[in-house]
């Protein structure tokens, strides 16, 4: 039988330990490696090609779930997490596990034998991510940033520091004061996550953070455009205008 | 209920255009199919109209007073008709007589008016009746979004004071991930672990009493924020460092219970969860001008995000000592090199 190599991300000591200690336990488990953060563990995932990986979802910096939407080699991802606030109880009836804290060398057991049925019947593991990115939608908590990677680099930004967003197909180009990044995202998840009291989308291609707006100035006819404080121009539609007059009350 | 056409500009204007407008019509039919001259036409629709306009305001009271009830409505019916006949009585003698003082010497008006009395108090009957449909249905649309607004508020009022209670409980990451931890170092170091369960059974007991509203020294106050950050420090390791002190006579004041918590918890919370660097918590205490003043500092990072929630703990903690010494007591915040500094001023107890 061939090993499952297994990786723990994981930020606080005792439970690093713990997990490392039920892993010894499984014979069928190796464990290639322990991080304490989502950015040494990500960098560790692309190296050393784990084929699960133990992660805690809440974690500095970089969660669990921010983790995953930066990952080319994917993975099978077992969660752990000490409370379900982060939407884990949408993964209930997927193929998706998840330990809630404190957990018991049995209930590790189950979810690694689970893990070993899947690996060891070819189970398609590429569905996985589509399904945890698509009950990350569906969640309805606001997100404060937005984590992407650019020429290799890994980037957090603050929601408060985002300018505008612009449509671009299937991705989404987020502006902030002087730099600008691809995401492969759709607008209408960063409509119905963002802030709505900062974000308003404007246009259907254009989504802008209002306290980031300079001036608002006719364009053409009947058409108004925002200049923003970084000097950017943002085209509004007329429904655009009806919520921004609305927001800003004037 | 306020009247809905002399309170509102808007609708009062649309209002008197409809009776304009019914008065110009009168008009026209009068000229063209009973052939009097313009100015009685124009005297006798205006006159008999403008008369009926104002009195059709007034009906807007009977109707708010008389209760539209599905059962039989033999109370609100006959109350209508009462009301309905005063109406078109008082209408209907006061435009007959100033019609017939201005043109009574024409014989074939003179005869139209008194021909034409029981068809103009048929139609009087039927204008209250429209009048009295468009009130209750106006009165109708206002007590459905007045009940609209109402429940609205109520919902709001319900998770506000659910919001509060949640408040007031213990993080439950903080507990579960605690839990964790003693599970993880029962294998490795089981007197670590029991002396975790300790500090835990402590912070949770004296949690509880947070209820109850009680004041209690600053030192036992401190020793249960030591439990807190001491079960943390298992958690975090060289993440969190931390000192709390109390010198000479502050340890012996007297403080609400549970008032430092939401503070420290909110260093955790802001600092480590949210930091790859060391945090440092430190608390002190002085007395000031008859003022206790406790001051926690911690260092952050800069870059992170504004979390959802912040400040809600502060804002507790500021209202719960406003409330305690009747506004004689409060906390200020700043940010200072990357440095949170929260400071309470409490009046001493002597």
């Amino acid at each position: 039988m061939n090993k499952i190599k297994a990786l723990i991300i994981e930020d606080e000591k005792p439970a690093r330990d713990l997990v490392s200690k039920y892993i010894s336990g499984i014979e069928r488990l190796e464990l290639l490696g322990e991080y304490d953060n989502g950015f040494s563990g990500l960098k560790a995932i692309q190296e050393l090609q784990p084929d699960v990986v133990f992660l805690d979802v809440q974690m500095p910096k970089l969660t669990g779930f921010e983790m995953l939407e930066l990952l080319d080699y994917k993975p099978e991802i077992i969660f752990t997490t000490a409370y379900d606030q982060y939407a884990i109880k949408a993964f209930e009836h997927s193929a998706v596990d998840y330990l809630l804290k404190p957990f018991s060398q049995d209930r590790f057991g189950e979810a690694v034998n689970k893990l070993v049925e899947r690996i060891d019947s070819g189970t398609a593991k590429d569905d996985q991510f589509a399904r945890i990115r698509r009950h990350l939608e569906e969640s309805e908590e606001n997100i404060n940033r937005v984590v992407i990677k650019k020429a290799g680099k890994i980037h957090v930004i603050s929601t408060d520091k985002i300018y505008y967003l612009e449509a671009q197909d299937d991705y989404v180009m987020i502006y902030t004061a002087d730099e600008r990044f691809l995401k492969q995202q759709t607008m209408k998840y960063y409509e119905s996550h963002l802030d709505a009291n900062s974000f308003i989308r404007v246009h259907r291609s254009y989504i802008v953070n209002i306290q980031t707006i300079d001036r608002i100035e006719p364009y053409e006819k009947t058409n108004y455009i925002l200049i923003l404080k970084s000097g950017s121009k943002v085209p509004v539609s007329r429904s655009g205008m009806q919520v921004l007059k609305e927001k800003l009350n004037f | 209920m306020s009247h809905p056409f002399t309170t509102q500009r808007k609708s009062l204007i649309i209002y008197s255009l409809v009776w304009l407008i019914i008065a110009a019509i009168y008009t026209v039919v009068l000229v063209f199919k009973k052939e009097f001259s313009l100015t009685i036409s124009l005297t006798e629709a205006f006159l008999s109209n403008i008369t009926y306009g104002l009195l059709g305001l007034i009906i807007w009271y009977p109707t708010n007073y008389i209760p539209f009830k599905k059962e039989v409505p033999v109370y609100s019916i006959s109350a209508h008709i009462a009301a309905g006949l005063i109406i078109i009585f008082t209408w209907l003698f006061a435009t007959n007589g100033l019609l017939s003082a201005l043109f009574g010497s024409d014989p074939i008006y003179n005869n139209y008016i008194q021909t034409s009395f029981f068809w103009r108090g048929f139609v009087g009957g039927m204008i209250y009746l429209v009048l009295v449909l468009i009130y209750y249905l106006i009165a109708y649309a206002r007590s459905l979004r007045e009940k609209a607004q109402n429940e609205e508020k109520l919902r709001t009022l319900v998770k506000e004071s659910e919001l509060n209670m949640l408040k007031s409980q213990i993080n439950p990451h903080f507990l579960f991930n605690s839990l964790n931890s003693i599970s993880s170092l029962i294998i490795s170091n089981p007197d670590e672990a029991r002396e975790m369960i300790i500090r835990l059974s402590e912070f949770l007991r004296y949690s509880l009493k947070h209820r109850e509203n009680e004041f209690v020294t600053l030192d036992e106050e401190i020793g249960r924020m030591k439990d807190y950050l001491a079960i943390e420090k298992i958690r975090f390791g060289d993440r969190l460092e931390y000192k709390l002190g109390t010198h000479g006579s502050c340890g012996k004041q007297r403080v609400p219970t549970m008032i430092m918590q939401p503070l420290v918890e909110n260093a955790i919370k802001h600092g480590v969860y949210e930091s790859l660097e060391p945090v440092y918590v430190e608390f002190s205490c002085s007395i000031e001008e008859g003022l206790l003043v406790l001051l926690l500092k911690n260092n952050f990072d800069p870059d992170q995000p504004a979390r959802p929630g912040t400040g809600v703990g502060l804002q507790n903690v500021s209202e719960r000592i406003r409330l305690a010494y009747d506004g004689k007591g409060r906390m200020s915040k700043r940010v200072l090199d990357g440095v949170f500094i929260v400071t309470l001023y409490i009046p001493t107890n002597q």
